[in-house]
């Protein structure tokens, strides 16, 4: 980055899903990789051991993304220069329990590209989203979120309203996370 | 017994029905004869409660219709009725008593009911020598002692403050007095017996107690003319019954200048000092006669011979005892309130050898409570006595040095001394301290888990640090010395342990072995050393220009003469160094070798991190040396000999304008910024407070100066400017701070092509690399690539920090600066719709221009500000309605727009308030003609604003603290500011507005219900403008007016109606016409109403002399 003349031409074929971020710079509300799934992070701390001892930053945090009901184990990693532990724990969203992870704040995060398009809803069929692409092409292989914003959209299809959804997608994979009726 | 029985065994509804029953039997009437039988016969304790609250009430509702003879025959009944049950339960004993103690009270005003003979009988019961009886009669007389104290205490019977304030004074003159005397007498008997079995001693508690009750009593000036002051002092006094000084009337000299009274106390305390509960009592009771000030002294003789005597009683009572847990507080109260009460001049005109001798025992109980409270942090211990005693010592200290003129010179130096010392004993480790010791000596060690949360030492112990750097200032040959020689040698040792942990870690490349014990015992003494040395040299660098405290300053003086400025300069300049190596290092100034002392810790951590050591330091101490060195920088640096009397010539040749040394100083601090900004980019307090440092050093336009001057700063300038690391690691809000300074930086004194560079290396590629971005023509495509998003994020964040860097001499620049970007911020609105992130930043980019800019601009400007807010506001609205998200957490931060935008409405609203623009004299040359004719107005802005905000406020949301304040603040500054705009919002937004208004005042706290009648007034005066009734705003406020009780005095129709139903209320017909002549003469000044300003003053003139004359008949309990 240490170039002024950016090249922001390029497209993102192959480009890494991820970028490393040292966990002191990052913030709430910002997004994560734990345990190799892409985070929001909803609360942030710095502890340490002892009055002379070093910070290290705790992680509270739900995936940003419902796919799968995971069900993730503790681990631990021994960090050698500090012997401190490495916590995580995480558990779906679904199961509304949270993740967390306690590391050295000299650590580097993996920090998930993110990316957010809107498409308006052209139809729901099983479940399934039909949505306008900017180039005209419809896509199907999207599924109707669980819980409100999921009812909200199937409802306000039902009435007849014309809506786009946020769509978000990271790490490869994609979700709806919001929906807001067309500007007339 | 349905009302008590457990839930198993009754149903709500037969419970409900059960209390509804005693309820309504409480309110028959007459039921005093039903009630005796109930007491005579019933054995259920509840029913016998419930009789005689019914009987306590009846007599005070039906008190007129009652004959004198039958309310003295109900006295006596319910007296011997408790004589005559010595087994009643407690509960129904007290609540008799009570009625007892309402009933005397409701009678001594006019004097149908006669104290004495209830005293008489009394004292009677106390003389039978019957423990029980006693007791008994102890009861009484605190039942009678709670209700006429008019305190939290008193039963609430339904009569005016002014009822409740008449009794109190009688009583204290004289029923009061006599229940005094009679615990005194009591406690005389108790002092004088030689063994009280357990039984006895209760009794003799129970009295202390009550002692404790009179003297803690809450005196009421003895005049009958009430101010308005006395009104609200009435009210007071219904809540608080804690802490009040005692200052009794000229009437009691006689018995509290006996110094009998005072002896027996001390006798009393001695005698059961080992029992903890009732130990509190007598140091209370003592403590309460130390705060004795007011008329009962004729003169300060008489005030003298007090203070005199109390002070010997002190003295023999602390001397030769081993001073009990349970008495630390109590006697550090004693000593806390003798200081602050007692003047000056009575404490000066002690004989001196009674002022030494306490002096002296005041410095021992200081240096023993501090060790105490060393242990109790050692232990852990819950309940930190010692550490509440002796924080009270060291604020008595505080007292008596402030003021030391008037003492004789130098007199607290050696007390001063003694307790420095034994402080930084107790704080530094073994072998010189005893820190982590317990008493018998073995070292305790944890290593806790410390969070964000939990202050920093010197923020949590500032009390203390703050006496104890005044105490260093008074002794300060002692103190500043024995700093800088601990330090010094803490600093070597340090080194010295470091660099054989790098042998170590060389010989074997293993750092798990590394023992941190030692220097974890090092860095806790460099701390405390240090943060003792920022409190000793400088004051809290808050608001005004700090200066050198001046016995810092003499003292430095005093030694200039034996100083050798070269050495000093030598000493000051080779923070390399060990001091004691430098030849003559004896004869330099000792301030500034305090400060070199500073300068070596950092030194030392400065290499190590050099050395890669940086894992074995303390980012603890990190932040202590920069903490450090920002309070010294403020205070010291370029110090200006304008501002002193006289200056040292050491510290003027060091640190003064113009000064190489001040010029070396700068470049070492900046350099020591730099190195800590890539060396502890993960530390973010310790991050946080170098920033502070690096601003400290050019917020100051002469500090700036030099700044620029150095080329480090043109490094980090440029550094920051290409968002390389390690700078761009930072956390966002040290990354903003950054910009601020370098922003700031700016500002410095350069000539025009050096600045011209400046801002070529600072500002200029912000703006180029944002402008290259944004025009790119793809970059709709773009957006979202992360690369691209950090860029746009980077920015955004520097802008806030700019904005945070304005000051009123740069405002032009930096306004016509970022405003170009703001334009560019509404199509970025546009481009980020779907991130909230970005949208959030954004908004806060405009947040912090209003609220940094707002009030320096013009007309014109302020315009084009308000034009793009209106704009911001726009798009976020068309982009936003509607809209819903997948969030998993409801918090607040999900509301974070809602919260920002209202931010960014109240700031521009604030310029109706706060307006420092007379002229556009900052903006002079650049000011073209007012942009009259297409003018957005604020309230335009605001009032969109309001529309998008107030369909999104739900109830639940203002469950919010943040959002329910900053959203009430907004909305009472728009009702204040455009009541003439209120009428003109939608009806939906009306009503909103109104029920919110309402929601405010009604289940909000104070805090927000003072809000909404700040916002209601403004309302009411917008109808009395109009005139015109019927009108939705008229309506509302009318229907305020009732749920308020205010008197708005527009609305004279319905003032008049507020004030007959007020009158219709009052039954007795001298307060009715005490009312009603205050109404007349509340409202004959202002009639017929005008809104000018004189009017409003004369009205509230009139209300105040209303409040004092019938507020006391108005408030009831």
């Amino acid at each position: 980055m240490a170039d002024p003349d950016l090249d922001f031409t390029s497209g993102d074929a192959g480009a890494s899903t991820t970028y490393p971020m040292q966990c002191s710079a990052l913030r709430k509300n910002g997004f994560v990789v734990l345990k190799g799934r892409p985070c929001k992070i909803v609360e942030m701390s710095t502890s340490k051991t002892g009055k002379h001892g070093h910070a290290k930053v705790i992680f509270l945090s739900y995936f940003c993304m419902a796919v799968f009901n995971h069900l993730v184990l503790v681990i631990g990693v021994k960090c050698s220069s500090l012997s401190l532990q490495v916590h995580m724990v995480g558990i779906d969203i679904f199961t509304n329990k949270k993740y967390e992870d306690i590391c050295p704040s000299t650590h580097n995060m993996d920090v998930p590209n993110t990316k957010r398009n809107d498409y308006q809803v052209v139809d729901i069929t099983e479940g399934f989203l039909s949505l306008m692409m900017d180039n005209g092409d419809v896509r199907e292989d999207l599924r109707v979120p669980e819980g409100d914003l999921g009812k909200e959209i199937e409802s306000k299809f039902a009435a007849g309203e014309e809506m786009l959804v946020t769509v978000l997608s990271a790490m490869g994979e994609e979700s709806a996370v919001a929906v807001k009726p067309m500007t007339k | 017994m349905c009302s008590q029985a457990p839930p198993s065994m009754v149903s709500t509804e037969q419970r409900q029905h059960a209390e509804h029953i005693f309820l309504s039997f409480r309110k028959s009437k007459s039921p005093f004869a039903v009630c005796k039988h109930i007491l005579e016969t019933s054995k259920v304790d509840y029913v016998l409660f419930q009789a005689a609250t019914a009987i306590m009430e009846a007599v005070v509702r039906e008190w007129i219709l009652l004959e004198k003879s039958s309310i003295e025959s109900l006295i006596t009944f319910l007296l011997t009725y408790v004589l005559q049950r010595p087994n009643l339960q407690k509960y129904v004993r007290e609540q008799i008593l009570l009625a007892v103690a309402v009933i005397v009270k409701r009678g001594s005003l006019d004097k149908s009911i006669n104290c004495k003979s209830i005293f008489h009988e009394v004292s009677q019961l106390i003389s039978s020598g019957n423990p029980t009886v006693q007791t008994l009669a102890c009861s009484i007389l605190t039942a009678l002692l709670s209700e006429f104290s008019s305190s939290n205490k008193t039963s609430n019977i339904g009569l005016s403050m002014e009822f409740h304030g008449s009794c109190k004074r009688l009583f204290q003159e004289d029923d009061l007095k006599q229940i005094f005397m009679l615990t005194v007498e009591v406690l005389q008997e108790f002092s004088r017996r030689e063994n009280l079995n357990a039984q006895m001693s209760c009794v003799f508690q129970c009295y202390l107690a009550l002692a404790n009750q009179v003297l803690s009593w809450n005196f009421l000036p003895p005049n009958h003319i009430l101010s308005c002051r006395e009104v609200m002092h009435y009210i007071a006094m219904f809540e608080a019954t804690q802490n009040v000084m005692l200052k009794p009337t000229a009437s009691w000299r006689e018995t509290l200048l006996d110094h009998r009274v005072m002896d027996l106390f001390f006798t009393v305390h001695r005698k059961i000092r080992e029992d903890s509960d009732m130990a509190q009592d007598s140091l209370q009771c003592l403590a309460q006669l130390a705060s004795m000030h007011g008329p009962i002294f004729p003169d300060e003789n008489a005030q003298l011979t007090y203070l005199a005597h109390l002070m010997e009683g002190l003295l023999n009572m602390i001397n030769g005892i081993e001073i009990e847990d349970s008495e630390a507080v109590g006697i550090s109260n004693i000593i806390n309130n003798l200081i602050s009460t007692f003047p000056r001049s009575v404490l000066t005109a002690l004989p001196n050898e009674l002022f030494a001798s306490f002096i002296n025992c005041l410095t021992l109980l200081t240096c023993s409570f501090g060790r105490s409270a060393a242990l109790e942090e050692v232990l852990d211990k819950d309940d930190m006595v010692y550490m509440e005693a002796y924080d009270k010592l060291l604020e008595s200290w505080l007292t008596l040095v402030q003021e030391d003129e008037h003492f004789p010179r130098g007199c607290f130096v050696q007390p001063a001394v003694q307790v420095f010392n034994s402080y930084i004993q107790c704080h530094l480790a073994a072998p010189d301290g005893t820190r982590n010791l317990t008493a018998n000596g073995v070292a305790s060690h944890e290593e806790e888990e410390i969070n964000e949360l939990q202050e920093d030492d010197r923020e949590l112990f500032s009390d203390q640090l703050a006496s104890i750097g005044m105490l260093g200032r008074i002794a300060a040959d002692h103190c500043i010395p024995l700093l800088t020689g601990l330090l010094e040698n803490r600093v070597t040792r340090l080194h010295g342990q470091l660099q054989r942990h790098q042998q170590h870690l060389m010989a074997s490349a293993d750092p798990g072995t590394v023992d941190r014990k030692v220097l974890d015992d090092l860095y806790e003494d460099i701390h405390w050393l240090i943060l003792v040395s920022g409190y000793l040299l400088a004051d809290d660098p808050q608001g005004e220009t700090p200066l050198i405290p001046s016995e810092v300053m003499e003292y430095s003086i005093k030694h200039s003469t034996e100083v050798d400025i070269n050495t000093t300069l030598q000493l000051l300049g080779s923070p390399g160094e060990k001091a004691t190596s430098i030849p003559g290092c004896n004869r330099t100034d000792s301030v500034i070798r305090l400060l070199s002392a500073v300068l070596r810790t950092s030194e030392v951590e400065s290499r190590a991190t050099r050395a890669s050591l940086t894992e074995l330091l303390s980012p603890q101490m990190g932040k202590d040396i920069v903490w450090f060195l920002r309070r010294w920088a403020k205070t010291y640096l370029l110090v200006d000999e304008k501002l002193y009397g006289q200056i040292s010539m050491p510290l003027s040749t060091a640190f003064g304008a113009d000064t190489e040394g001040a010029q070396w100083i700068v470049g070492y601090l900046l350099e020591k910024v730099i190195n800590n900004l890539s060396v502890w980019s993960s530390e973010p307090d310790l991050a946080n407070d170098t920033v502070e440092l690096l601003v400290t050093l050019v917020e100051k336009r002469e500090r700036a100066n030099i700044v620029v001057q150095c080329e480090n700063w043109w490094n980090l300038a440029k550094q920051f400017a290409s968002r390389s690391p390690p700078l761009h690691m930072l956390s966002s809000t040290v990354q903003r701070t950054l910009m601020k300074a370098l922003v700031l930086g700016g500002f410095a004194h350069m000539d025009s092509d050096t600045k011209q560079q400046y801002w070529a290396e600072v500002l200029h590629p912000l703006q180029q690399r944002f402008l290259n971005l944004i025009n790119q023509e793809n970059f709709a495509q773009i957006c979202q690539e992360e690369a691209v998003k950090q860029e746009i994020i980077a920015t955004l964040e520097a802008l806030c920090g700019i904005a945070e860097a304005t000051q009123i001499d740069n405002v032009a620049s930096l306004f016509s600066f970022l405003m170009d970007f703001l334009s560019s911020c509404i199509g970025l609105m546009e481009v980020y719709r779907n991130s909230p992130e970005t949208v959030n930043l954004i908004i806060e980019v405009f947040v912090e221009v209003a609220h940094k800019q707002i009030c320096y601009l013009g007309e014109t400007k302020s315009m084009k500000l308000y034009e793009v807010c209106l704009t911001l506001l726009q798009v976020y609205s068309k982009n936003n309605l509607g809209r819903k998200r997948l969030d998993v957490a409801a918090e607040e931060d999900q509301y974070q727009d809602l919260l920002l935008i209202m931010e960014l409405l109240t700031n521009l609203l604030s310029k109706e308030f706060i307006d420092f623009s007379d002229t556009d004299e900052v903006f002079r040359g650049q000011e073209q003609s007012s942009g009259a004719g297409r003018a957005v107005s604020a309230a335009d802005v605001v009032l969109y604003g309001v529309n998008i905000v107030l369909p999104l406020m739900s109830q639940d949301l203002l469950k919010f603290p943040s959002l329910c304040n900053q959203y009430y603040k907004l909305i009472t500054f728009i009702c204040e500011i455009f009541p003439e705009k209120i009428p003109q919002l939608p009806e939906e937004l009306f009503k909103s507005l109104m029920c919110s208004l309402e929601l405010g005042m009604t289940s909000m706290s104070s805090e927000i219900s003072q809000l909404c009648l700040e916002a209601l007034s403004p309302l009411a005066e917008q109808c009395a403008k109009t005139q015109e009734k019927d009108t939705p705003l008229f309506i509302a406020t009318r229907h305020f007016l009732k749920v308020s009780h205010m008197m708005s005095k527009p609305l004279m129709q319905e003032y008049s109606e507020l004030v007959e139903t007020l009158l219709s209320n009052q039954r007795d017909a001298v307060i009715y016409q005490r009312l009603a002549d205050a109404f007349n003469s509340l409202t004959a000044s202002s009639t017929p109403p005008t809104m000018d300003r004189k009017q409003k003053v004369a009205f509230l003139k009139s209300l105040e002399e209303f409040v004092a004359n019938v507020g006391g008949l108005l408030c009831v309990k």
